[in-house]
């Protein structure tokens, strides 16, 4: 069954499209996260040109977070102070990210950049998960309770930094600067890769800001919904990469796959979970890798630059 | 040309007085009839690419011999510029690097004839009347380097550009030739039917169509043929490019309200 996308100006199978949101919502509830970094380069290898993957993403990003963000709001465990100082550095850093996107790809190497930016995260992040996660793995076959002694560094050089603030929800009293500049590189992040940026977000979150991980989830996904509107507004706004019907079919398979992924992911036990997300982590990011060190089969690719209606 | 064509007309009404008796042909030589199955294309979402017939007849005085007589039919879409470039290796990992923009690159552009165009005619009659993807002029090429300044490109290298340009648009379908695509039916009446990709761009397109007799070109007839988008995928189209803001903001929005309504369903249940 296959479909014209207006904007991406070429046909796919909806059904196509809609099992990859079904398989990526499925691992999004699975495990936890948005997907987006699973999504983006599935779109890229199916044909979509990337731009249009890009700013497509960002605005399905949307609807998964809202829900995400609406859960954990029912749950109190957004720290809406943290969130608007995050937000407050996502704001700038998306739309440096739209600039600097803009600017590549006049100058045709966005391709690349976002090739580059995804092998270095999804195989740092599918590296670090897969050494945690096995080393977990291993203290709880030898009887260990599996938890870690997480201790929280009183002497760290983020409290000797101006601009201090009280988060009573997360029982900080630090500087506002890291939280702006976490805020500000997500930002950025997702302006480029289509993602929400999560999986940067809440790492830095944890052990970078020492939030209690009860807040952290719903405050990274309080944060998304904004940055991602704003991203998906000015990906449509300066670029014109946001298709509406490719979104549509992601939302639709993302949000049925996620309803699975979660009772599938809460009989699973977490280190397991962990040990097979950063397996397939690295499985992206090696295969994107290869890509760009391989010969491509035709070194000459052509563009059509000015594009009427 | 036109000059040569009055000539033989002249010539030829003197030699077929007979022919006029028949009331059917003119006093001219052998004329172009053609038409197409339709005028206009629009793309909907169920859009996976669509065929045009071209139909027509060649109206001769009896006389001639309708031996040696061969149709090309030529279907230009409608010009961009168009970038090239090429990737270096550069530190293991292979970029773009130079590139070359031909400012009058057709969209689309499709050959079929009776049989292969160097058996129908010379190359010079082929490039006289700019016949072929070879004969046809992009504009002056301009190259560029990767830090983004001019460049001088000795001209067998920016023959590459051009030859990948070619290649690029046959790979997707874009640039087609196909000899023996025209089929006479009978003396008089041919037919060829063209590939439109689903990845057509959108505009006007001309479809001309060359008569040739012993290898020079006897008449010519272009009929136009638009391909818009319609329906929904014209007005998101439109909406996208003229109302950009406002499109974004309705992705947006629509998107927080799937967010909303999925966790509706979920908290209810």
């Amino acid at each position: 069954m296959q479909i014209y996308l207006p904007i991406a100006e070429i046909p796919v199978n909806v059904l196509t499209i809609l099992a990859m949101g079904l398989t990526v919502g499925f691992l999004s509830g699975m495990f936890g996260i948005g997907g987006g970094f699973l999504m983006t380069p599935l779109l890229i290898f199916l044909g979509i040109p990337p731009a249009i993957a890009v700013g497509t993403q960002s605005t399905s990003v949307v609807a998964s977070s809202v829900t995400g963000a609406l859960a954990h709001f029912a749950r109190r465990s957004i720290d809406f102070k943290m969130g608007g100082v995050l937000l407050a550095g996502g704001t700038a850093g998306s739309l440096s990210g739209i600039y600097l996107f803009k600017l590549l790809s006049s100058i045709g190497q966005v391709d690349l950049m976002i090739s580059i930016i995804y092998v270095v995260f999804l195989t740092i992040i599918g590296g670090l998960m897969m050494v945690e996660s096995v080393q977990a793995i291993r203290a709880a076959r030898n009887g260990g309770t599996g938890g870690r002694a997480r201790g929280r560094g009183h002497h760290s050089w983020i409290h000797g930094l101006p601009f201090k603030m009280r988060f009573r929800r997360s029982k900080l009293y630090i500087s506002v600067i890291p939280p702006i500049l976490v805020g500000y590189f997500v930002g950025t992040l997702s302006a480029i890769m289509g993602v929400g940026g999560g999986f940067i977000m809440i790492p830095a979150m944890i052990y970078l800001l020492r939030m209690p991980t009860s807040v952290v989830i719903g405050t990274s996904f309080f944060q998304i919904v904004f940055v991602t509107a704003l991203t998906g507004v000015m990906h449509a706004y300066e670029n014109q990469a946001v298709d509406i019907v490719l979104g549509f079919i992601l939302v639709i398979g993302g949000a049925v796959g996620a309803q699975f992924g979660v009772r599938v992911g809460e009989k699973l036990q977490g280190e397991q979970v962990r040990a097979l997300l950063a397996a397939l982590l690295l499985v992206i990011g090696v295969r994107l890798g290869i890509d760009l060190i391989s010969r491509p089969d035709d070194l000459y690719s052509i563009v059509v630059m000015s594009s009427g209606n | 040309m036109a000059f040569r064509r009055t000539g033989t007309s002249a010539l030829l009404a003197l030699l077929t007085l007979g022919a006029f008796a028949l009331g059917t042909v003119s006093a001219r030589a052998a004329r172009l009839v053609t038409d197409l199955s339709q005028h206009q294309v629009s793309i909907r979402s169920n859009f996976t690419g669509t065929e045009i017939l071209l139909f027509g007849a060649v109206e001769a005085p009896q006389a001639e011999r309708a031996v040696d007589r061969d149709i090309i039919v030529v279907v230009t879409g409608p010009t961009r510029t168009v970038k090239v470039r090429r990737k270096e290796q550069m530190a293991g990992i292979w970029v773009n690097h130079d590139s070359v923009t031909y400012p009058n690159v057709p969209g689309y552009h499709a050959i079929a004839s009776t049989r292969p165009l160097e058996v129908i005619a010379s190359p010079e009659t082929l490039r006289e009347q700019r016949i072929g993807i070879e004969n046809y002029e992009f504009g002056d090429a301009v190259a560029t380097g990767i830090d983004g300044t001019q460049e001088f490109l000795p001209p067998d290298t920016e023959r590459d550009f051009w030859k990948a340009l070619i290649r690029n648009k046959r790979r997707d379908g874009l640039y087609l030739t196909d000899p023996g695509g025209v089929i006479f039916l009978g003396q008089t009446l041919f037919r060829a039917t063209l590939d439109l990709p689903a990845t057509v761009p959108v505009g006007l397109y001309t479809a001309k169509v060359y008569l040739l007799k012993d290898g020079k070109v006897v008449d010519t007839i272009s009929s136009p043929l638009y391909i818009d988008k319609g329906g929904i995928e014209r007005f998101i189209y439109r909406l996208a490019y003229n109302n950009a803001l406002l499109y974004g903001l309705i992705a947006v929005i629509g998107a927080a309200f799937f967010g909303w309504l999925a966790s509706a369903v979920l908290g209810r249940r």
